[in-house]
């Protein structure tokens, strides 16, 4: 059973990096790799959902903050520097 | 695994994916923002809530409340700060009235000349550290 979310989640995955190869614009790419980091945090829960573990748990706070981090920088890069 | 669990996290893995196909579907950067920020947050959530029945123990709930909480703070914030700085660099299909533009035209009608400029925060002020 916890192989359905694995499987939902790697085709989200999958329309995420589609989106960060094509483009077309850096705010585009940006916006999803925001959305494929997701996918990961996700994907470490339902790993530790599947272990019966909450002892990956932590990794998933510096991955979300590490994300948001580099968002926001990512975002000041294309104000200055643009699309 | 638990059957409360299961529909849980394939819930969240289904938002997640939703998301992903409108990024792929979506044909201008504030629909795809609009489809890349909030699916997968949602998706997130019932995920964990999924993770805290499945594993049980106290201390994998509190991290993944932590981890709900932080994401629920740090996404929109995140979002909003990259639409605001792509405004006006990237073509956006606008179906109507650019309300924003017409809005920063009066304010600098009306202030000053630059309306990026705030006069609280002027690093060239003379007293500022």
């Amino acid at each position: 059973m916890i192989v359905v979310p694995l499987l939902l989640l790697t085709v989200a995955l999958a329309a995420f990096m589609f989106r960060v190869l094509r483009g077309p614009s850096i705010p585009d790419r940006v916006v999803a790799l925001d959305g494929v980091l997701s996918v990961v945090v996700s994907g470490i829960i339902v790993a530790a959902a599947r272990a019966d573990s909450g002892i990956t748990l932590s990794t998933v706070l510096v991955v979300s903050l590490v994300g948001f981090v580099g968002t926001v920088a990512l975002g000041r890069f294309v104000e200055r520097r643009g699309g | 695994m638990g059957i409360v669990a299961s529909i849980f996290m394939i819930t969240g893995a289904t938002l997640t994916m939703i998301g992903g196909i409108g990024v792929i579907r979506f044909r201008d950067l504030m629909s795809r923002v609009h489809a890349a920020a909030k699916a997968p947050t949602l998706g997130l959530m019932l995920v964990a809530v999924g993770a805290a029945i499945e594993i049980g123990t106290f201390d994998a709930a509190v991290a993944l409340v932590l981890v709900v909480v932080l994401q629920l703070l740090t996404s929109p914030v995140a979002t909003h700060v990259l639409a605001r700085a792509s405004y006006g660099q990237v073509d956006m299909a606008l179906d109507g009235e650019d309300d924003l533009a017409a809005f920063l035209a009066a304010r600098t009608e009306s202030g000053s000349s630059d309306p990026d400029h705030d006069p609280d925060h002027d690093p060239d002020a003379p007293g500022a550290p």
